[in-house]
């Protein structure tokens, strides 16, 4: 059973975080939340959701499971207003979801769980550094760098308590460094690992500019990308295995 | 190669690369060689795959643009080379010979009016895998540390024969046949476009409720790389008269057709010239810097045919997975 009211802005935050690293995924319809853990198919990017049950103007699920298309979700999520709602009901013996928002109705067939990729592993790690910017900072370093490389480097000076953000292009290198008074907080650690561009620009297009980002980083480790929507009822974790340095 | 009236019998469904990372893939060297060779002349003026002195090696340009694709996605490939020719494929061997002086001699013709697109057709179909294509490939292989085999006779026989066994997770060819020779899974359009297809043997007999000896001689039926069909005998009506007959032989005396060396076709798929002598290794390090000099110094490749290529094996290597830290 699963019957839930949700603003159409907060369905589309959601759709939109998981939708950069993956076509299609299990949404898990969970008594307190909605959540969903998808990994892209190289096993490169994850990313981990929840969207707690207030965060929806109603919410009524029992534990079941459901496959979607996420292009077709998100389709249908954007023919509404920013501040429309939009029911969602799950029909058990068709095994299709009845999407209603403003006068127009939609029925969207279901995949079938099991022919979706199972949910991956969450590696616990333990990142001794932590980075908190806001999104638009991030924004700003990933843009740069992209203008000279395809892979960015995140590390964190210890004696300096800065933040940097560095790219090496063929030619042209890029640096944004952030210190202390810059960041809206800094656990200073040893950290410095590579990463590959075009996972961090996916994942960047899906954070909102205005929220903050949570950075857990370590030395060749992967990261931890934390931030919260939905007025801090949802939440997203993405995690990124990093490149190998050649140097 | 091989018969494409299998398709339609087959179970084939398309399986994400997300499903098969981390595999290990026996793959048809010939097939797939012979693929590339076939869409890169195609497509590419010949002055770019041929060394000063004429000697082709589009083979070098076909490697380097398929392999990243493996590494890409955590797919370790085994090439399998063709060993000596089976006794009875040599007709068929020599029908195609001919196929292909006929398309040569049409060639000229096509080159000679000025006819640029058949002569771009057909200069496909006069590709042969020559000896120095066949050195090269195994030169280059070597260098980028991808493992490869010699089988004793048909490469797709002794892939599938590894597959059998368990020895690697699929066979990777185009052609049809590795279900008559065996082989539990192959994938098809490793190095294509999108997703590969998932062809299953266990699902394709399942689909018709017949055995796999049953199989083959379906396949003889309609016809193999050994044998010419019996006339009139598709795929379909084929497998209705095995269910009716039982097997090959109860069909042939039912109509009153003969198919020679039956048999010794059978045994050919069932039994196959195989070789246990071979090992399979997964820690595949590529010398991007030694196979750029071989492609592009040694055999005066033109460097912007092969360059992304290059680049995308680079940057497979780099990237570690999520699942380095579980």
């Amino acid at each position: 059973m699963f019957k839930a009211i949700v603003s159409a802005s907060t369905l589309r935050d959601a759709l939109d975080s998981v939708s950069v690293l993956v076509d299609e995924c299990k949404i898990r319809l969970n008594e307190e939340d909605l959540s969903i853990r998808a990994v892209d198919p190289a096993n490169v990017g994850m990313v981990d959701l929840t969207l707690d049950a207030a965060a929806f103007e109603s919410y009524e699920a029992d534990g079941g499971v459901i496959g979607v298309n996420l292009g077709r979700l998100e389709d249908i999520a954007g023919m509404a207003n920013s501040g429309d709602l939009v029911h969602l009901e799950l029909d058990e013996e068709t095994r299709k979801l009845h999407i209603e928002m403003e006068g127009l109705s939609y029925t969207l067939a279901l995949i079938d769980p099991d022919s979706i990729r199972q949910e991956p592993d969450i590696p616990e790690l333990d990142l001794p550094a932590s980075i908190v910017v806001e999104g638009a900072q991030l924004d700003r370093g990933i843009k740069a760098a992209d203008m000279v490389s395809d892979h960015i480097a995140l590390r964190v000076d210890e004696a300096e308590e800065a933040f940097y953000i560095e790219a090496q292009g063929d030619t042209d290198d890029v640096d944004l460094k952030l210190e202390r008074d810059d960041l809206i907080d800094l656990t200073a650690g040893p950290a410095n690992s590579l990463f590959s561009l075009d996972y961090l620009k996916d994942m960047n297009k899906a954070i909102p500019k205005d929220t903050e980002v949570t950075i857990d980083l370590g030395e060749e480790f992967p990261v931890k990308l934390h931030y919260e929507f939905a007025e801090g009822l949802g939440h997203v974790t993405y995690m990124l295995a990093p490149r190998i340095q050649s140097d | 190669m091989g018969n494409s009236d299998l398709r339609s019998l087959a179970s084939i469904t398309e399986l994400p690369f997300a499903e098969c990372t981390g595999s290990t893939v026996a793959v048809d060297a010939h097939n797939w060689l012979y693929r590339y060779l076939t869409t890169t002349v195609k497509w590419t003026n010949d002055a770019v795959y041929t060394t000063n002195d004429g000697t082709e090696v589009a083979n070098l340009i076909g490697v380097i643009k398929g392999l990243p694709k493996f590494f890409e996605h955590e797919l370790v490939p085994i090439f399998v080379f063709d060993g000596g020719v089976t006794e009875l494929k040599d007709d068929e061997v020599e029908r195609r010979r001919e196929q292909r002086r006929d398309a040569e001699e049409q060639l000229e013709a096509a080159k000679e009016r000025g006819d640029a697109v058949a002569a771009a057709r057909l200069e496909a179909r006069t590709q042969r895998l020559t000896e120095t294509i066949q050195e090269t490939t195994r030169e280059l292989l070597s260098i980028l540390d991808v493992p490869y085999i010699d089988a004793p006779a048909e490469g797709e026989a002794q892939a599938s024969y590894m597959n059998r066994i368990g020895d690697v997770d699929y066979v990777g060819s185009e052609d049809y046949d590795t279900l008559l020779f065996g082989a539990p899974r192959t994938l098809r359009g490793i190095t294509s476009k999108g997703h590969p297809e998932l062809m299953d043997l266990e699902a394709t007999l399942d689909r018709h409720d017949i055995t796999y000896e049953q199989l083959v001689d379906v396949g003889i039926l309609c016809g193999t790389d050994f044998n010419e069909g019996v006339h009139g005998i598709g795929p379909k009506t084929a497998i209705k008269l095995i269910h009716q007959h039982g097997d090959l032989f109860a069909v042939l005396e039912a109509r009153g057709e003969h198919i020679s060396h039956a048999d010794r076709i059978r045994e050919l798929f069932f039994d196959p010239p195989v070789t246990d002598d071979y090992t399979i290794r997964t820690d595949v390090n590529p010398d991007v810097d030694a196979a750029r000099e071989y492609v592009v110094d040694t055999w005066e490749i033109d460097a912007s045919e092969v360059e992304r290529g290059f680049e995308r094996i680079e940057s497979s290597m780099v990237q570690t997975g999520l699942n380095d830290w579980l």
